[in-house]
């Protein structure tokens, strides 16, 4: 069946969200096209590709794309298809290459998407090979904040600094953590998929009140949870208050414009010790002591870009939500390298980040466990309704379009809601 | 290859082929069983677990990996997989491991430690998941202490490393 726009704006209510919205196949489709086809979505770090030549293949809403760096410096996103008979032209995640070349007949094409040559070229009426599509065609509009690359399919889409919005302050608290102020992803990504749609994760991003029954299995007898970050202070956190609630539950949530969220740290003090210590003097020397504090308060534990990214303030890296199908995701983590920061700093972040962010992390393992439990459990037909309603009447208008709420509102998961009915029913 | 009989160095008694690799079965039994605290005492307090996430791989610092278990993390690990509250374990997982293709590799100059090579095939099952199977090639370095044998560090090299995984909890 298709849906009118009409009934599609019903899927969100204030409160609460059909059960379609995250279990039918067709409302899957139209969301290809209405909510990744018109807003930017990300589409890799500009480290990736960081020498003339240099290719990174991924996908954008299912399509296979390459984020490219020409012979100019120029980043380019092209859609990974030759413009002859429709092949996936490169396969390798990662490469270099002065033409990028077709395997089925031969035909390469510029990094910037031009087409370079055509095997026996005489034989085709030459008006075929002398336009855009003949090459690897660029997606509309391309745009780069800090180094992160997006892409839009929708030439009218709005700037990208519009959509952003005060949103990407979370961009700057990562990047302006290196004394250079420049990030790497340097050292590859976790990987890993569950059998559910690529919305239960978004929603978890902006969700501190599960982690008390989901990740219980992590806190020790003493109330601590393990050692997330590296450091003598600042890597652990007291997990449950003396009234006996988890204290990320009793931290807040703020939803923005155009359906991002970020949620307050749970960590109360700056890594310290031994390299930390050389790595502050660093920045304090570059930015001032009071500019320094403020670039390592822990202000919040993530910031979410609507529709499919995520920065991961707290643990220094970047996660990027993939959706296969209805009821199958990808995600992927990767660890982002300070540059000018002491190496010994990235190294650790590669360690602790295997604990809390890999396919066998102590704490993915039972958000993923949750994803898959909502996925079947909508299958039930009780209630058609799945409710988002924590916090709801007590926000703060901080203005600028952000609503904060306390004590784990839902508030972040319902500026998603409402960014994807607009959307929707457009 | 060389064989059961002529490998134990030369001049030492150390242990053979043979002992080495009823030792690491008994560590995949100990894993198929769920006896996780046996399996964790298994290994030297300065012991390494570690599932590398790329091929050729060469550490653990300068890319992410699936497993990197320190001792400690180790103790967090089992901790975890016989805490009641570890959903992605109810219902627990049921695990087959069969070894194969044991070779010792040169001693060199690791003084007193064994670098054992084999290949393993595993099976995963769980009531609602669908049916697992990972292989690939374990290095097993080991030290005698106090006249045992202890895991100083285990690699697992699977087939698929560079590949997205479902939510993983059992060590390989």
């Amino acid at each position: 069946m298709t849906y009118t726009n009409e009934e599609f704006a019903n899927m969100v209510q204030a409160d609460r969200v059909h059960r379609a919205y995250y279990t039918d196949p067709d409302v899957f489709d139209v969301e290809m096209r209405k909510v990744f086809g018109k807003v930017w979505v990300y589409v890799g770090h500009d480290s990736l590709v960081p020498r003339p030549g240099d290719y990174y293949c991924t996908t954008l809403a299912g399509q296979p794309v390459v984020l490219s760096r020409d012979d100019k410096g120029g980043v380019h996103v092209l859609y990974n298809r030759c413009g002859h008979r429709g092949a996936k032209v490169l396969s390798t995640t990662r490469g270099n290459a002065r033409v990028f070349s077709c395997m089925y007949h031969g035909w390469g094409f510029r990094p910037n998407g031009e087409l370079a040559g055509v095997p026996m070229r005489a034989d085709f009426p030459e008006a075929s090979l002398n336009e855009a599509r003949a090459g690897m065609e660029r997606l509309a509009r391309v745009d780069s904040y800090r180094g992160f690359v997006f892409a839009s399919m929708d030439p009218d889409v709005m700037p990208l600094l519009d959509f952003l919005g005060v949103a990407r302050q979370g961009i700057d608290e990562l990047v302006d953590r290196s004394p250079e102020g420049r990030i790497e992803f340097s050292a590859g990504c976790h990987r890993y998929h569950f059998r559910g749609n690529w919305k239960l994760q978004m929603d978890n991003m902006a969700d501190t009140y599960h982690p008390a029954a989901a990740h219980g299995s992590t806190v020790g007898r003493d109330g601590r949870q393990f050692q997330r970050r590296a450091g003598q202070e600042g890597g652990a956190a007291l997990f449950f208050a003396p009234n006996g609630e988890a204290v990320v539950s009793q931290l807040g949530v703020r939803g923005f414009k155009h359906g991002h969220s970020s949620e307050q740290s749970l960590f109360d003090k700056e890594q310290s010790g031994g390299v930390w210590d050389e790595y502050r003097a660093m920045l304090v020397a570059r930015h001032g002591e009071e500019r320094t504090a403020d670039i390592l308060k822990n202000r919040r534990h993530s910031l979410t870009l609507f529709p499919t990214l995520d920065i991961l303030i707290a643990q220094t890296s970047v996660r990027v939500v993939k959706p296969i199908a209805v009821d199958f995701t990808e995600v992927e983590v990767w660890p982002v390298r300070l540059a000018g920061a002491p190496e010994v700093i990235s190294e650790d972040l590669v360690k602790y980040l295997n604990m809390t962010h890999s396919a066998s992390s102590f704490i993915q393992t039972d958000d993923l466990e949750a994803f898959e439990r909502c996925q079947e459990g909508m299958k039930a037909h009780g209630s058609d309704w799945i409710l988002v309603a924590r916090g709801m009447g007590s926000e703060i208008d901080e203005g600028d379009g952000v609503l904060f709420g306390a004590r784990s509102s839902e508030v972040g998961q319902r500026a998603k809601h409402y960014a994807w009915r607009a959307l929707m029913s457009a | 290859m060389k064989t059961v009989a002529n490998l134990a160095p030369v001049g030492q008694a150390g242990p053979t082929l043979e002992e080495l690799r009823d030792f690491i079965e008994h560590e995949a039994e100990l894993l198929d069983e769920r006896r996780f605290d046996e399996w964790l005492d298994l290994y030297s307090e300065d012991a390494v677990y570690w599932v590398p996430a790329a091929h050729g791989q060469q550490d653990w610092t300068s890319h992410v990996s699936l497993y990197y278990d320190e001792k400690h993390t180790m103790r967090t690990r089992v901790t975890r997989l016989k805490h009641p509250m570890i959903h992605c374990q109810d219902p627990p997982s049921a695990t087959v491991r069969v070894l194969s293709n044991f070779k010792l590799a040169p001693a060199g100059d690791t003084g007193g430690e064994y670098r054992v090579h084999s290949k393993f095939i595993m099976l995963e099952d769980r009531v609602g998941a669908d049916r697992r199977v990972f292989g690939g090639r374990y290095l097993h370095t080991l030290r005698q202490e106090d006249r045992r044998l202890r895991i100083v560090q285990k690699r697992v090299q699977l087939t698929n490393c560079d590949q997205s995984f479902p939510l993983l909890t059992q060590p390989f």
